[in-house]
């Protein structure tokens, strides 16, 4: 059996004086996976990201039922910084959680909050930057740096301090399309090279489709669809009002699949699908 | 009737962004305006608005040369939506924020009511009007900043980027106050957008621009033909149009497309 990196169990939440946002959710994210979680705006996305790292209910308070467990300890009582050894958070407003005036400061502020050594800091933060393709950049301005690699940035900083479990809420919605595949792309590759477990938030499922190994689709706080890519997927076709989310290829290939009850392959880039359908498909309004 | 007459423009120092660009954008019409990043298109939108002038040429709205005017004196022709409606939100409600263009302009508080209530009406906002608006969703935000320019009664709406970071819903449903505003009331739009299906869908004009230089300027058929190499100009044919163009069918979404498609005999065994 695959290891959980992070179980919710019957979980309910809601925020202080405000409705239940998250109904019954019972969600098993597998160490190693690349995860996306996605589903339209105010399905609970966001809210389920921050139990995730304890920031609800640490922070927020609300009300709660059921568990969180983050590999293996449950996040009942658990302060932010206990779990941020272990797991990373890059947020969506990515400017805001930076501090600093140098890069290099940025990156190690984290590392020396945790109490690093100083020449672990210098070492860990050379890493780090080197990482995210801003090698040798410790000396840089803050403002010397453009949006994307002020992103970056923040991502080196959150890898420095080496967590388990990567967990990332929507980090490319003021991105234009290049710089968002780029973050992915990057992200992919630390994602292989180190064996961690990410976890991102995002509803353009089509960026994220060459890389998720697993998917979990929230709806209207609850978890209409999740598994492996191609099982949450083929859940969320069934329902109408989720499957303008899914990518155009994967609407094509469930459509197709469903009419014609064939089975066609896992189509990851659109190479691969134009192949396909070219070699099993005619088009015209004959027949 | 925006018309550039060839326009240059660098900002302080820099290269020249804008490369003797002509066009023109007449009422009524919808109007993407693409291009990678860097291309020029946003200088451009702010070249129609005088919010930048032009090193040299001209821009005429409605015939009159704006080098001399500012992007206040022009609001009741041109409005702009930025792309972050958080750095235009003002007021502590829904109502006072969309009246401010008015109320700047003087209005009685009779016209005000008028104008701004009409232009809530056309965005979806009339229940939100007591709301404070930082509470709005991200999508009722952007819907917001529509409506304030809106309530000016501009002939010209810009739009920077403003169907980024939305789900689909909140995309098509944007896109479809949008699509009324210009069918019904006449209103000419100016989409800036990189989101190529936006732009097949609904905009019937395409501008491109690539480095400051004005490379495409036809219809969106025409550009999304599915034949058209445009990763040159650092777009991407929408995966639809490409799968159409190959199968000679005609479909504007995944399940259209797949209506005209057939098994070949003997395809699966």
């Amino acid at each position: 059996m695959n290891e959980t990196a992070i179980r919710f169990e019957n979980f309910y939440y809601g925020y202080i004086n405000g409705n239940v946002v998250l109904h019954n959710v019972n969600v098993d994210i597998g160490k190693g996976s690349f995860t996306v979680i996605s589903g339209p705006s105010g399905a609970g996305k966001t809210t389920l990201c921050k139990a995730m790292v304890g920031i609800i209910p640490y922070y927020y308070g609300g009300r709660y039922a059921g568990n969180v467990e983050v590999l293996g300890e449950t996040t009942k009582g658990k302060r932010v910084s206990d779990l941020s050894m272990r797991v990373g958070l890059m947020l969506d407003d990515y400017e805001s959680q930076l501090v600093s005036l140098t890069a290099g400061e940025e990156v190690a502020f984290g590392l020396l909050n945790h109490g690093f050594a100083p020449n672990e800091v210098e070492a860990r933060t050379k890493q780090a930057l080197a990482d995210v393709g801003l090698p040798g950049r410790e000396n840089y301005q803050l403002d010397e740096l453009s949006g994307g690699q002020r992103q970056r940035l923040l991502l080196a900083s959150v890898l420095a301090v080496h967590p388990e479990v990567l967990v990332l809420d929507e980090p490319v919605s003021a991105m234009d399309p290049d710089g968002a595949h780029a973050l992915y792309k990057l992200l992919y590759k630390i994602y292989q090279e180190y064996q961690m477990t990410v976890v991102v938030v995002e509803h353009n499922i089509n960026f994220l489709l060459p890389y998720a190994t697993n998917m979990v689709v929230m709806n209207k706080g609850k978890v209409a669809a999740q598994g492996t890519f191609e099982q949450a997927a083929a859940m969320a076709y069934e329902v109408p009002e989720l499957r303008p989310n899914l990518p155009e290829l994967w609407q094509i290939k469930l459509n197709l699949e469903k009419r014609f009850n064939i089975k066609l392959g896992a189509w990851r880039k659109a190479e691969d699908a134009i192949k396909e359908l070219q070699g099993k498909f005619v088009g015209g309004e004959l027949r | 009737m925006i018309e550039a007459k060839a326009v240059n423009f660098a900002y302080h120092r820099g290269e020249p962004v804008i490369n003797d660009i002509s066009c023109k954008v007449e009422n009524g019409e919808f109007v993407a305006l693409l291009g990678h990043n860097g291309s020029g298109k946003t200088t451009l939108s702010r070249l129609f608005m005088a919010l930048l002038h032009p090193r040299s040429g001209e821009v005429l709205v409605d015939g009159v040369n704006i080098e001399n005017l500012e992007p206040a004196d022009l609001a009741h022709q041109v409005g702009y939506v930025f792309q972050n409606p958080d750095l235009q939100i003002l007021e502590d409600t829904v109502f006072a924020e969309v009246a401010y263009g008015p109320r700047c302009k003087k209005k009685s508080e009779t016209a005000v009511k008028e104008q701004v209530d009409a232009a809530l009406e056309a965005m979806g906002l009339s229940d939100l009007a007591d709301a404070y608006p930082r509470t709005l969703s991200f999508g009722q935000k952007r819907r917001l900043g529509v409506a304030a320019a809106l309530a000016l009664s501009p002939q010209t709406l810009i739009l920077d980027e403003i169907t980024n970071g939305q789900d689909e819903q909140e995309k098509n449903n944007m896109m479809a106050y949008l699509e009324r505003l210009n069918q019904e009331k006449g209103i000419t739009i100016i989409l800036i957008t990189h989101d190529m299906n936006i732009a097949r869908e609904y905009a019937r004009r395409a501008i491109v621009l690539q480095n400051g230089d004005l490379v495409f300027d036809g219809t969106t058929a025409d550009l999304y033909d599915g034949k058209r190499e445009l990763s040159e100009w650092g777009l991407s044919q929408p995966i639809i149009a490409t799968l159409s163009a190959r199968f000679s069918v005609e479909g504007q979404t995944a399940a259209e497309f797949c209506e005209k498609l057939h098994l070949k005999e003997g395809a699966i065994g």
